[in-house]
């Protein structure tokens, strides 16, 4: 197990940048995940670490070796893909035993380590099986398998659960991220699950259109959000366009007039609001900003109640309600009460 | 009531499949295998010269093509011939397969335009265009005269070598078309696996991507083997008089010397050596790999 360092990365495909300036640190045994929507460049990140993708410009450094510029079969990084990747002529323990092959581990010592591989991921028993003979979830384990035997500097690991069905894929983080533990793999993971993100990760990269937007543990993306992004992207937000005036004030761009300490005068800007800080009904009694709104539409979803509401004219957000006991849900055209606290919005300049 | 009706449906649509199958049975049956038969009885006839044919049941066909050296060279020619054809199509084959398998750019379909594009020319009138470039007197020659780089022309038409060449350049696109159908089957992420798992591209050449591609390997080399075998334009007009090749030998027997009991019995020689050679080397393959 080692560190793993990326410096300056940049993918361009002619005029096209799909990674750009890409720098992350990766403390030895840490767990981190790669986040953020289709096509913004994680693949990408993820394959030229493993060496089959040659940077433009950039240094990956493994512990101590700089491995820009190795083959991918130099650089001792275990890869569990989408698609699983078995070979297909091989059995389950041919396929685990074939990274101790290409080391030249000698035939003896090679089978207890298959073993333990196969222990290790509850495969015990299925050596002498073909992939094709196993389910979705056994496939997924055998990659698994496959990675560890050979005992990698660092664990990729892309979309590694998209394959399986909702309910193996809670199982199988649990035990993606207990086995990571245990063996102290440092580990990179990419997904666009925000939720499976947020289960597994140590700390998490978010990324939009091939630059890393913000780099944190779950809380601080959450209550700190860097930017509007990912405001948006981690967890929900609800947002409302203006102008920052001066310290402490905003004005939406319908004129409402909003008491927040965010504001230091930035301008133009938005105000975005975690749906858990913000009241509805005698609940926003005595709130800095209350407003009367107008319900648009109410979806209910279980546990939480969606309400699209008009401040204004201009000025339109997305509540999300607990579904409290006895909650009777709003209907389209009802007037409701909504507050929050002066303290409860983050405040982003609008980018250029 | 309702539980057969699928039955029914199921029933019919069998029996519209085996109608479907009845055309190319028939077909196998009268145009390919009655003549074999025909020509297998012819085998055991006797020649007479004058009396054309004379029915009979002996051997002595084949007891002469077996005791007669010439005959026995022009076989072992055949299959040598065959053979260093076969493999030169696939050691040059296999790499232009895998690039076209792996291309995705729009100009993949124009390559394999451009590999296909010698089957629209005859084998006859390609190999005419190989002796007006090869000849002594042909373009290659003439040219490295004029610019007096050697002063004999080089002996390259009526060789074993032309015959060669001739043959691999048929043979080729079939062997290309062939690989590259079971190459794209192969998933480019296991190759990227076996990479990522320290194996080097021979490693991975040897224990992925060979093993995955033996099927279109084994239907390649077997075609292109079939063709090369039973060549005959491209040994007659390449390879010149003296050079002879089973399949010259076959005709020359039926159209020249009227000997069809003889042409029989050759025939039949090299289409039990094809198929016998092509089980053997396919029985020896599936040994080695499992
Ligand atoms: N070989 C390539 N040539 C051109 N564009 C590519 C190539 N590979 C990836 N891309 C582009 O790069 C972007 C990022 O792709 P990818 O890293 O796979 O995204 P993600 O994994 O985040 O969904 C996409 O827009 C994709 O179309
Ligand atoms: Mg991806």
């Amino acid at each position: 197990m080692a560190r793993l360092s990326i410096e300056h990365l940049r993918k361009s495909y002619g005029d096209l940048t799909v990674v750009d300036d890409v720098a992350i640190d990766i403390a030895d045994g840490e767990f981190l995940v790669l986040l953020g929507p289709s096509g913004c460049g994680k693949t990408t990140t993820l394959r030229m670490v493993a060496g089959f993708v040659p940077p433009s410009a950039g240094r990956i450094t493994i512990g101590e070796r700089d491995v820009t510029t190795l083959p991918p079969w130099k650089r001792n990084c275990g890869l569990v893909f989408q698609s699983y990747a078995l070979f297909p002529h091989m059995t389950v323990a041919e396929n685990v035993a074939f990274g101790l092959e290409m080391r030249k581990v000698a035939p003896a010592d090679r089978a207890p380590r298959v073993a333990e591989a196969l222990r290790l991921v509850q495969l015990t028993g299925f050596d002498g099986r073909y992939p094709r003979q196993l389910s979705g979830g056994q496939q997924q384990r055998v990659a698994l398998a496959r990675a560890l035997a050979m005992e990698p500097d660092v664990l990729l690991l892309d979309e590694p659960l998209s394959n399986l069905d909702a309910k193996l894929r809670q199982e199988v983080r649990v035990e993606i991220r207990e086995l990571q533990r245990k063996l102290g793999l440092t580990t990179i993971m990419v997904t666009h699950d925000q939720e499976e993100a947020l289960t597994m990760a140590d700390r998490l990269v978010v990324m939009e259109k091939g630059k890393v937007r913000q780099i944190g543990s779950q809380r601080e993306l959450y209550e700190r959000p860097a930017d509007r992004f990912v405001a948006g992207f981690i967890g929900r937000s609800a947002f409302l366009d203006g102008e920052s005036l001066a310290p402490g004030r905003f004005v939406s761009a319908g004129g409402l007039h909003i008491a927040c300490a965010a504001a230091t005068g930035q301008g133009g800007a938005t105000l975005a609001l975690r749906p858990e800080r913000i009241a509805v009904g005698s609940d926003a009694a005595g709130l800095a900003n209350r407003f009367e709104a107008r319900v648009e539409h109410a979806a209910y979803l279980g546990a939480l109640i969606d309400i699209h509401v008009r401040l204004s004219e201009q000025d339109q957000m997305l509540l999300q309600l607990p579904n409290r006991q006895g909650f009777a849900e709003p209907r389209p055209g009802d007037s409701i009460t909504i507050g929050w606290a002066e303290d409860a919005g983050l405040v982003y300049a609008l980018e250029s | 009531m309702s539980a057969t009706a699928p039955e029914a449906v199921a029933g019919a649509r069998t029996g519209l499949a085996g109608a479907l199958v009845v055309p190319a049975t028939i077909f196998v049956a009268i145009g390919l295998l009655g003549p074999i038969a025909i020509l297998f009885r012819y085998s055991l006839n006797q020649f007479i010269p004058g009396q054309f044919m004379v029915d009979g049941l002996t051997i002595e066909n084949y007891v002469k093509f077996f005791t007669d050296g010439y005959y026995l060279n022009v076989l072992v020619r055949t299959v040598r011939v065959a053979v260093i054809c076969t493999i030169a199509c696939l050691i040059m084959g296999f790499p232009l397969a895998y690039v076209l398998a792996r291309m995705t750019s729009p100009r993949k379909n124009l390559l394999i335009m451009l590999v296909v594009l010698p089957l629209f020319v005859g084998n006859a009138v390609r190999a005419a265009g190989w002796m007006a470039a090869f000849g002594s007197k042909g373009a290659l020659n003439a040219s490295l005269i004029g610019l007096g780089l050697i002063d004999q022309p080089l002996e390259i038409m009526f060789t074993e070598n032309a015959v060669l060449i001739g043959i691999v350049a048929v043979n080729l696109p079939f062997m290309v078309l062939t690989l590259q159908s079971v190459i794209e089957g192969i998933p480019r992420h296991v190759e990227e696996a076996a990479f990522s798992l320290g194996a080097g591209p021979m490693a991975m050449f040897r224990r992925v991507l060979w093993p995955l591609a033996l099927p279109g390997i084994l239907a390649g080399t077997i075609l292109t083997f079939i063709l090369a075998m039973n060549a005959y334009a491209t040994p007659v007009l390449l390879g010149g008089p003296k050079f002879q090749m089973m399949g010259p030998l076959v005709y020359g027997q039926f159209a020249q010397q009227n000997n069809w009991p003889f042409g029989g019995a050759i025939s039949f020689i090299l289409m039990t050596a094809t198929i016998v050679l092509t089980v053997a080397a396919h029985l020896i393959v599936q040994r080695r790999y499992r």
